[in-house]
């Protein structure tokens, strides 16, 4: 008998090719859908930690006011004592200093006087202090489009955007005008040994990057830093982890009498990300929710068609003395097998295409101009574990779901009812 | 005193109407006997359909009572009822009622899979229905590749495959030309004969009625002859 029913699904189309070719369309897109919002999200906030929030940073509660100034007279002061401390207090996590800093950029000609000038954003990184801890962490090597990375201290790099503003080269010396900690002029001549490019609009319009030592002598700020970046361990952000070390940090350091004492922010805290970081849970929920629902109509009406077409059959199979439970369970085997078809065909080109965009990308900077959000342009799927199940299971359950609605109708008939519309 | 296999005695059948009630055959009292070749025979609307269903334990009686083969339809569980129609009933519709995406002989075979039976005993008995009928050149062709004579063919077959006691068999020549119907009813009658299996039509075709051995007049739900 069973094998019979399978011939019979095999052969007819509608039960099997169409249902399961729809099921896989359905699987592929949300396993697609999944593994794109997991990689574009996770992407977004691993390249916020690198580049700006850590996933966890301490700052003043007056910086932390208002942080897009970067304001160098709102410095934590005391570094290293600080840094002692967060070491002895969260010895796994890695702490390292960053100086953010605006000014203008002068470029003088042969004989001194200004060529082309305009306004930086500077990032005192560890190139040559710390091991140069930054260079990976930025990952620099990439980012280089000519020169190198600086070996010396009064070498920079500038972005190839600002480059191409100042029309600047390799070699050439640019001086920085701006402001010390204490707010007196600041001013130094550095050469330019590297342009980089980092594919986030952000950093490529008008950046310098220079040794974390350079930047606190400019700016006059010893044993001060304008940040002090946290990252967890596993190198991977997690929420929960990052707000227990900023509350037990907060709760014994920060004093909300005292704006120049230090405050931990999460990564969530920063740039906007909580709002960020919700969404991707909720876009996958409602991408899961969005499928089973579609799915489970759709495969609802594909078993209503079926059941009808199938009239003859079942009442055949009644008048030869199945009975209607046995039917109507026949019918839920029937789909358990469909969907784990059509579930495993639907998760595997979702696999395949995921892995695709994960290894390829897409590259949208053209589209994103204009955007001084931090994020990157080259888009790319991540696959996590959740990937090879999100489509799967939905899969099956609206095909088994579907069916058994569609069932429903069946089992609920009178035989006799059955067999009147049969005969029409 | 001859072997009754349906005996049927004040049976009323209701169904359900709006807010009331429609009676659909009414005080039917009958007593069929095994080796009859009898017709239900009335125009259409008279309950045929509702009468030969109650009888095949596919619908049960509203009051009264029908015993089948010593079951009485309307105290049967629906797996007894479904039991009772595997073993002994071979049902045959007026629209055939064959499955498209299976061969003739698998049509035929399909009744045998439910019953316990080897492999060799079902090829056997498929083999000898499928001659009965004259069908044997069809075994592999698709009931779409059928005319409709040799459909109804492939539909005795299979109801006789088992070998039931009893063939129900609603309006079985409706879709088909005379020489057809013919056929059939000569092949049937024949079978008849030779196995004495019980056979029940509902039909309003003349054509049928002079192969009978037996009529029952049926008229808005009463016998009246
Ligand atoms: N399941 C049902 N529900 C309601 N009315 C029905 C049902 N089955 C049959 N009837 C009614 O009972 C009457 C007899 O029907 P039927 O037995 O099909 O007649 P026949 O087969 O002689 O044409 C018809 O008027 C039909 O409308
Ligand atoms: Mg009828």
């Amino acid at each position: 008998m069973i094998k019979f029913l399978l011939k019979g699904l095999i052969r007819d189309r509608h039960r099997s090719l169409f249902p399961i070719l729809s099921i896989s369309i359905g699987v592929t897109l949300t396993v697609l859908m999944q593994a794109w919002v997991t990689g574009i999200l996770g992407d977004m906030i691993d390249f916020n930690a690198r580049f700006t929030t850590g996933h966890t940073k301490v700052i003043t509660r007056a910086y932390s006011e208002n942080m897009q100034q970067m304001a160098s007279d709102l410095a934590i002061v005391g570094v290293d004592e600080l840094t002692d401390d967060l070491e002895k207090e969260f010895p796994n996590m890695n702490w390292i200093n960053r100086i953010r800093f605006g000014g203008l950029i002068d470029i003088p000609d042969e004989s001194g006087i200004t060529k082309s000038q305009g306004p930086v954003v500077g990032w005192g990184i560890n190139i040559l202090t710390d091991n140069g801890s930054d260079i990976e962490r930025m990952n620099l090597q990439k980012a280089m489009r000519a020169g190198k990375i600086p070996t010396k201290s009064g070498e920079i790099l500038m972005s190839d955007e600002l480059a191409e503003k100042l029309n600047v080269k390799v070699g050439d010396d640019a001086t920085f005008l701006g402001s010390t900690m204490f707010g007196s002029m600041a001013m130094q001549n550095f050469v330019i040994v590297g342009i980089v490019h980092f594919g986030t609009t952000a950093l490529d319009k008008g950046a310098i990057i220079i040794d974390f030592k350079d930047a606190q002598e400019v700016l006059n700020m010893e044993n001060a830093t304008s940040e002090i970046l946290g990252y967890l361990p596993s190198g991977k952000y997690n929420n929960e982890l990052a707000s227990e070390i900023a509350n037990d940090f907060n709760s014994k350091y920060s004093n909300s009498e005292d704006e120049f004492s230090p405050k931990m922010l999460t990564l969530s805290e920063q740039n906007d990300l909580k709002s960020m970081l919700e969404y991707m849970d909720s876009i996958i929920g409602i991408i899961i929710f969005v499928f089973i629902f579609a799915m489970s109509i759709v495969l609802w009406n594909i078993g209503l068609i079926g059941g009808l077409r199938r009239y003859g059959e079942i009442g055949l199979r009644l008048a030869i003395g199945e009975s209607k439970g046995a039917v109507y369970r026949k019918m839920i085997y029937e789909s358990v097998l469909i969907g784990l078809f059509g579930s495993l065909f639907g998760t595997i080109i979702g696999l395949g295409f995921s892995y695709l965009l994960q290894t390829k990308g897409l590259d949208l900077s053209s589209m994103m101009q204009n955007t001084s959000m931090m994020i990157q342009s080259v888009y790319r799927a991540k696959i996590t574990p959740l990937t090879f199940y999100i489509g799967f299971i939905p899969g099956l359950f609206s095909t088994i779901i579907g069916t058994a609605l569609a069932g429903i109708g069946i089992y609920k008939r009178q035989t006799a009812q059955l067999f009147r519309e049969l005969e029409n | 005193m001859a072997n009754s296999i349906i005996t049927i005695t004040n049976m009323k059948k209701q169904y359900p109407e709006g807010k009331g009630k429609f009676t659909a055959l009414d005080d039917i009292n009958l007593s069929i006997n095994s080796g009859e070749f009898t017709g239900i025979v009335g125009p259409s609307g008279s309950g045929k359909t509702t009468l030969l269903n109650i009888i095949g334990s596919l619908d049960v009686p509203t009051e009264g009572e029908v015993i089948t083969l010593g079951e009485s339809i309307g105290k049967l569980t629906h797996r007894k009822a479904a039991k009772l129609r595997n073993k002994n009933i071979g049902f045959i519709f007026q629209t055939y009622n064959l499955l498209p995406v299976y061969s003739v002989y698998e049509n035929v075979e399909f009744p045998l899979l439910l019953l316990k039976m080897s492999a060799s005993k079902r090829k056997k008995a498929v083999l000898d229905a499928l001659e009965w009928l004259g069908l044997t050149d069809k075994i592999k062709s698709r009931p779409g590749q059928l005319s409709g004579g040799e459909c109804q063919r492939v539909a005795v077959a299979r109801a006789m495959v088992k070998l039931p006691e009893i063939v129900l068999a609603d309006e079985p020549t409706a879709n088909l030309d005379a020489e057809n119907a013919h056929n059939i009813l000569k092949m049937m009658s024949k079978l008849n004969k030779e196995l004495n299996t019980t056979f029940l039509f509902s039909t309003h075709d003349e054509k049928v009625i002079q192969y009978l051995t037996r009529q029952i007049l049926l008229k808005d739900g009463k016998v009246v002859g």
